[in-house]
């Protein structure tokens, strides 16, 4: 107990978490006298599971993809498109945000690239500016729960490890997603909708239209290719995951020539600096969540919960804040890595279904990023964006409080996550 | 003697960054070349699939490696900014040492654990023997021990942050 205090204690202090996690797993082995190669035995399963492949590959398309110029060619091609419809500003900033976080895997990196390009355009569209701040901040974790976001891929992997409650493949998550990201999405279009219903329309020009399909012609085929041959089936996610690198590789190396041979290795090295990160997390958690279910830790939790709260609707009520709390700490890796073995047990046995655990889950890190005071994504965007953070913290707070009604609907209507899955 | 000293960190460096650099090469040709003889010729190469798998294994290792080395492992940072510097550098000496004894004792089973299979002559795949795979994690464990050691002594050394 003291031991557990101290590493919690360490964590906060700003140790590495893989340390703590790989401290806990020896600690217990430890105690119940298990000869501890086991952690060494349960980190090497990082090699015995192929849907992992797809987590290096995504992760080195995505930083192509934001070190190229294909931020810019998304933010001019959703405007010519889209920049006419009323509230055309609004509405083109969350699609591009929503797609490029769900390509690149929502690690921060969607306010750097795009914001910038965002910020101006829409305070030059008329949007006031805390307006064009929150709507910024806010959708830099916006379409996480969108194919082929690493987050439900990595729910996935952490799910059927623990092997309870059915079987939950990466494709279940990609498609209960689909539903409650649209309905995050749609609910922000009404505010910017709202908010803008005093701007001048744009017109629509049908040159800068063909202009700017033909400037991104290369890029265009990418989401469709992908999710096509996801969702058909065409593709395993290692597959489509590889499609996607070698695509990416080609057109922004080789075709459009923005990232010159040279820094390739730098882009490299950034993106494998993350991957390592996560994985070497997961492979250590492997090997704690061992020792938990050994030693029943997550039944005596539900025991000890069950004792005081006896239905479903308050523990979800207690799952949210919670969440919502850890989501401000914890980026959503290792969150999802340290909780899920924890959580999901527990939520199964109150006859919560995984999977709707998993999109209540993500929903809540998601706007955990910029839950002030400590959501990652308010730093950045007041880093980026060259603004106080109590200024950052005012303009995101109405954001907040729309995504959280949506992630509470999420939460107490199961039906939104699970319609589109064949099982039901 | 210092710059010999440079030198071999430099080598170091290079030698780690290539490593990686033509790993993560490797991987996204071998993955794509797979699917290129799934659809077209309906075959594949037998050891590819348990290949990349090793190869993912070796990637997460090699970038924890370089995460350590510019000390970016994710962790939970709330208030490190509002501490003085003399404080943080007392936590950080702490929190490098910690993640030191962790990774050595890793580092150890690690060792066991090969030295256990290269006995047993375990394989991973036709006869493409285990620890051969597997030596990447005592390896991994073992730079990233002596990398939070130097920072551990560099903080004694330069408590005022250097």
């Amino acid at each position: 107990m003291i031991f557990a205090l101290l590493l919690i204690l360490l964590a906060l202090c700003g140790a590495p978490l893989f340390a703590i996690i790989g401290a806990s797993a020896l600690w217990g082995f430890h105690q119940s006298d298990i000869d501890l190669s086991v952690v060494v035995i349960e980190f090497f399963r990082l090699a015995e599971m192929p849907v992992l492949l797809a987590i290096p590959l995504f992760t080195f398309a995505g930083y192509l993809l934001s070190e190229s110029g294909a931020p810019h060619r998304l933010v001019r091609l959703t405007e010519a498109l889209l920049g006419w419809v009323p509230g055309g500003m609004a509405f083109v900033a969350l699609v591009a945000c929503a797609l490029f976080t769900a390509f690149t895997g929502a690690s921060g990196v969607t306010i750097v690239a795009l914001g910038a390009l965002l910020y101006p355009a829409l305070r030059e569209a008329g949007y006031k500016k805390n307006f064009s701040l929150g709507l910024v901040t806010t959708s830099g974790s916006l379409g996480l729960l969108f194919a082929p976001a690493l987050p439900l891929i990595l729910y996935a992997v952490v799910a059927q490890q623990l092997g309870i409650g059915g079987s939950i493949s990466v494709d279940d998550m990609f498609l209960a997603g689909i539903l409650p990201g649209l309905l995050m999405l749609l609910i922000l279009l009404a505010w910017g909708l709202w908010s803008g219903r005093d701007l001048p329309l744009k017109t629509f020009t049908l040159n800068e239209a063909k202009s700017a399909i033909r400037e991104a012609a290369w890029e265009i085929p990418l989401p469709f290719i992908l999710l096509g041959g996801i969702y058909s089936g065409y593709f395993a996610l290692s597959e489509a995951a590889a499609v996607t690198a070698v695509y990416v590789l080609t057109v922004e190396v080789f075709i459009y020539r923005e990232i010159p041979l040279t820094q390739l290795p730098r882009v490299m090295r950034e993106a494998m600096l993350l991957v390592g990160g996560i994985l070497i997390i997961l492979g250590l958690s492997m090997a704690s969540t061992n020792y938990l279910i050994d030693a029943e830790v997550p039944s005596r939790l539900f025991d000890w919960l069950h004792a005081r709260v006896q239905d479903p609707l308050t523990f979800l009520i207690l799952l949210n804040i919670f969440l919502l709390a850890l989501g401000t700490m914890l980026d959503i890796f290792s969150a999802v890595v340290l909780m899920v073995p924890l959580l999901l047990p527990v939520a199964v046995q109150y006859g919560i279904d995984p999977v709707h655990l998993g999109i209540i889950f993500l929903a809540n890190m998601q706007i955990g990023y910029f839950t002030p005071p400590v959501g990652m994504n308010l730093f950045i965007a007041s880093y980026r964006f060259d603004k106080p953070i109590s200024e950052i913290y005012r303009a995101t707070l109405p954001w907040f409080f729309i995504l959280f009604g949506a992630v509470l609907i999420i939460t107490y209507w199961p039906t939104l996550s699970l319609a589109l899955l064949e099982r039901n | 003697m210092l710059i010999t000293l440079k030198r071999i960190k430099q080598l170091i460096l290079f030698f780690e960054d290539g490593l990686m650099v033509l790993l993560l090469s490797a991987t996204v040709l071998l993955a794509a070349s797979q699917i290129l003889l799934r659809n077209l010729f309906d075959s594949g190469l037998i050891w590819a699939d348990p290949t990349l798998r090793i190869m993912v294994l070796w990637l997460a290792l090699l970038g924890a490696i370089a995460a350590t080395r510019e000390n970016r492992h994710i962790r939970i940072d709330l208030f490190s900014h509002k501490l003085s510097p003399r404080l943080r550098s007392i936590l950080a000496a702490i929190n490098n040492l910690f993640s030191a004894l962790v990774c050595g004792i890793i580092t150890w089973h690690a060792v066991r654990f090969v030295y256990a299979e290269w006995q047993d002559g375990a394989t991973l795949f036709a006869t493409i023997p285990a620890w051969l795979g597997e030596i990447i994690i005592p390896i991994g464990f073992a730079v990233m021990t002596l990398r939070f050691l130097f920072n551990f002594s560099l903080q004694l050394l330069q408590p005022d942050g250097g």
